[in-house]
């Protein structure tokens, strides 16, 4: 891409309670930016009233004019602090930033490079520093996110990540799905690449609150575990689960009758009996769990289209071409322009 | 052409790349005789090969033909919603795009819409397929689909099947439905016909069907029979579900006190199970009141589904009814009985 084509980067850092100090991380990412040529702006979103960080930033601000920054009235969390910056982006290409080091400024280019055959481009720190335990702990939870879903990742945690607008424009982030965007973004059929990137010798963050990773990961593997398999059929999941209990706790009963019967046990003996009670009664439960899903699946069917139409290719003199299949994007953006509620100066 | 054509053919491909030119003339052929208007959606779900390519330079030589492209691979089902979606004109037929289906058929599926029904189903009355691991199976399913779904068709897994554009547009379709597409209409009430299709062997590629989906099929039924039954209704639903509950329930817990009439004590296991048992029935029956609110909550009303069959005859119509008579290749699985 030359400079004539005018790429437009549109740079979103969100700011939240990690964050280093965001004149010298910035001077640094510009280095890595303009190294690419490309014309850029950068949006700050401060996730919640943070006065220092905002100091900061209108410093920034004074020296240079491609800068624009989104304060939150409290900490809504990295996804809709995304979402929030993504509003104001005009630019094609989105490049998302952590407020602190993560990785090198130089290796920016390879993000938005990686984009030529993806739409999606992740970074993965490597090499990588930490412990043998952390490496196990990161190895093991990427390995399972892969297996649940299918999409290969090796750095979730890493905030930079490069993508062209249509993939915002089609996904709403909320809640922690910041860190599964690109398993989102497979879902939807994107192209999602991954490309190594040096980590900045300042990334030191792990380690510090070993438990509470652990628990994160774990959390993590379960919304994932749901996003993927649940969301689509909650009966196929529930219902298999329930009809293994129910069938485990029906063999039960019927073996303690029978043998009431037939081997003169009394019922009143038989512990067993209270044990196949339960499970029949959690299988049941578990069922009636999966069909109310299905139930909020089919009259919701509306909002919830599982299908993405690329494009819709017709002979060229058909007229103006109908903007059907888009329909979920258009909704994104009619709510993208709706809450001017967040700039809280 | 800004009118709506008569007839949309939906088909989707997914790796066909042999398959889509010939399937294009052949309905070209079969439909150019049939004089009326019509287009061709193809989708494309997400072929690694060149189905895509192809389907494109047809679209942009043929004004009839459109193409929808998928960025990935969804499966059958959303490929035809997306297909129906993008469709335009007033009857949609279905097929596959593995020339299995014979296109000469469809002038038959119109004559027979043409006598007044809303959804036409083809049988593959001599299928070329395995019998047992194909035949077989598909059989039992179909009988035990008609029995919970009240709609006794012989074949749904024949794709080939005509509908009514503005009843199939409404008709949520999702996931792997699309074997139960008429099962799912029945919501509506639609009047469905049955004709019997030719059909061949697959020629080109390769089949994309397996024989693992047992347990899939039986959980979709209960969810087509709780939806199309009960959408409205899931406290009575939930309720019904859990009568096992307190019928075993309260047997447990009266044998459990009578055993403490005699010169026992109260028997522990049997009050106590059916203790159990009965607490879970006021579970289930919350969790129907929740189903409750989610129907009021979501945009589906059954209200609106007997707007799309509804049919209304001022006095001076009546002779209109006449034209309600089948064709005779057409069985009627419901509706005109007249």
């Amino acid at each position: 891409m030359t400079q004539a084509t005018r790429a437009d980067i549109s740079v979103i850092i969100p700011v939240g309670l990690r964050q280093d100090d965001l004149m010298e991380l910035y001077e640094d990412y510009c280095a890595g930016l303009r190294a690419l040529g490309h014309h850029f702006e950068t949006i700050f979103v401060l996730d919640g009233p943070q006065t220092r960080a905002a100091a900061t930033v209108r410093r920034i601000m004074e020296s240079r004019p491609e800068i624009s920054m989104l304060q939150l009235t409290r900490p809504f969390g990295e996804s809709t602090a995304l979402m929030a910056g993504f509003e104001r982006a005009t630019g094609s290409i989105i490049l998302t930033l952590p407020a602190y080091s993560q990785i090198e400024s130089g290796d920016i280019g390879k993000l938005v490079a990686g984009l030529n055959n993806a739409d999606l481009c992740l970074a993965h720190r490597t090499p990588r520093r930490g412990g043998p335990l952390d490496a196990a702990r990161r190895a093991i939870f990427h390995h399972m996110v892969s297996g649940i879903t299918g999409s290969k990742v090796r750095d979730l945690g890493c905030g930079a990540r490069a993508m062209r607008r249509q993939v915002l424009e089609e996904i709403t982030l909320y809640g922690e799905q910041h860190r599964f965007l690109a398993v989102l973004a497979n879902r939807q059929g994107f192209r999602v690449s991954e490309v190594d990137v040096r980590q900045s010798p300042q990334d030191h963050f792990a380690g510090h609150y070993a438990t509470r990773e652990y628990t994160r990961s774990l959390i993590d593997i379960c919304s994932i575990f749901f996003l993927v398999r649940f969301t689509k059929r909650p009966l196929r999941f529930f219902g298999m689960i329930g009809v293994s209990t129910l069938s485990i706790g029906v063999a039960i009963v019927l073996y303690l009758v029978a043998d009431r019967i037939f081997g003169n046990h009394a019922l009143a003996d038989r512990p067993a009996l209270l044990l196949s009670s339960l499970l029949v009664v959690l299988g049941l439960q578990l069922f009636a769990l999966g069909l109310l899903g299905e139930l909020i699946i089919f009259t919701h069917a509306k909002n919830i289209k599982d299908y993405q139409i690329a494009e819709v290719v017709e002979f060229p003199s058909a007229g103006e071409r109908p903007r059907i299949g888009r329909s979920d994007a258009d909704h994104s953006g009619a709510e993208a322009g709706a809450p001017a509620v967040y700039a809280g100066r | 052409m800004s009118s709506a054509p008569d007839l949309s053919v939906v088909v989707p491909f997914y790796n066909e790349e042999q398959n889509i030119e010939r399937m294009y003339h052949a309905l070209i052929d079969a439909l150019v005789p049939l004089d009326r208007s019509f287009e061709l959606v193809f989708v494309d779900d997400g072929s690694r090969d060149r189905t895509a390519a192809v389907a494109k330079a047809l679209a942009e030589r043929d004004s009839r033909v459109r193409l929808v492209k998928f960025r990935r691979n969804y499966g059958q089902t959303p490929a035809m919603a997306a297909g129906i979606e993008c469709a335009r004109g007033r009857v949609i037929i279905t097929m596959d795009g593995d020339l299995q289906n014979d296109p000469t058929d469809i002038g038959l599926f119109l004559d027979t819409m043409a006598t007044g029904y809303d959804i036409v189903v083809g049988w593959r009355h001599n299928r070329q397929d395995k019998l047992v691991s194909r035949k077989i199976p598909s059989r039992i399913a179909n009988w035990l689909i008609g029995k919970v779904t009240g709609v006794p068709i012989r074949d749904n897994g024949c794709s080939l099947k005509a509908y009514r554009a503005d009843l199939i547009k409404h008709i949520p379709l999702y996931s792997e439905m699309h074997r139960f597409i008429p099962a799912m209409a029945s919501i509506a009430g639609p009047r469905i016909a049955e004709i019997k299709v030719k059909h061949h062997a697959r020629q080109f590629g390769k089949s994309k069907y397996g024989i693992s989906r047992t347990y899939k099929v039986l959980l979709d039924l209960m969810v087509i029979k709780t939806i199309t039954r009960f959408t409205s209704r899931p406290l009575l639903w939930f309720s019904l579900l859990s009568l096992p509950l307190v019928v075993f329930g309260t047997i447990a817990l009266v044998a459990g006190l009578m055993n403490g009439l005699g010169a026992h004590s109260i028997s522990l296991p049997l009050t106590g199970s059916g203790l159990i048992l009965l607490a879970a029935t006021v579970t289930m029956i919350g969790a129907g009141a929740f189903g409750e609110l989610v129907y009021r909550l979501g945009d589906i009303r059954e209200g609106q589904f007997s707007r799309l069959t509804e049919r209304f005859m001022a006095s001076a119509e009546t002779n209109s009814i006449e034209h309600l008579t089948s064709p005779a290749l057409a069985t009627s699985v419901r509706g005109p009985a007249q």
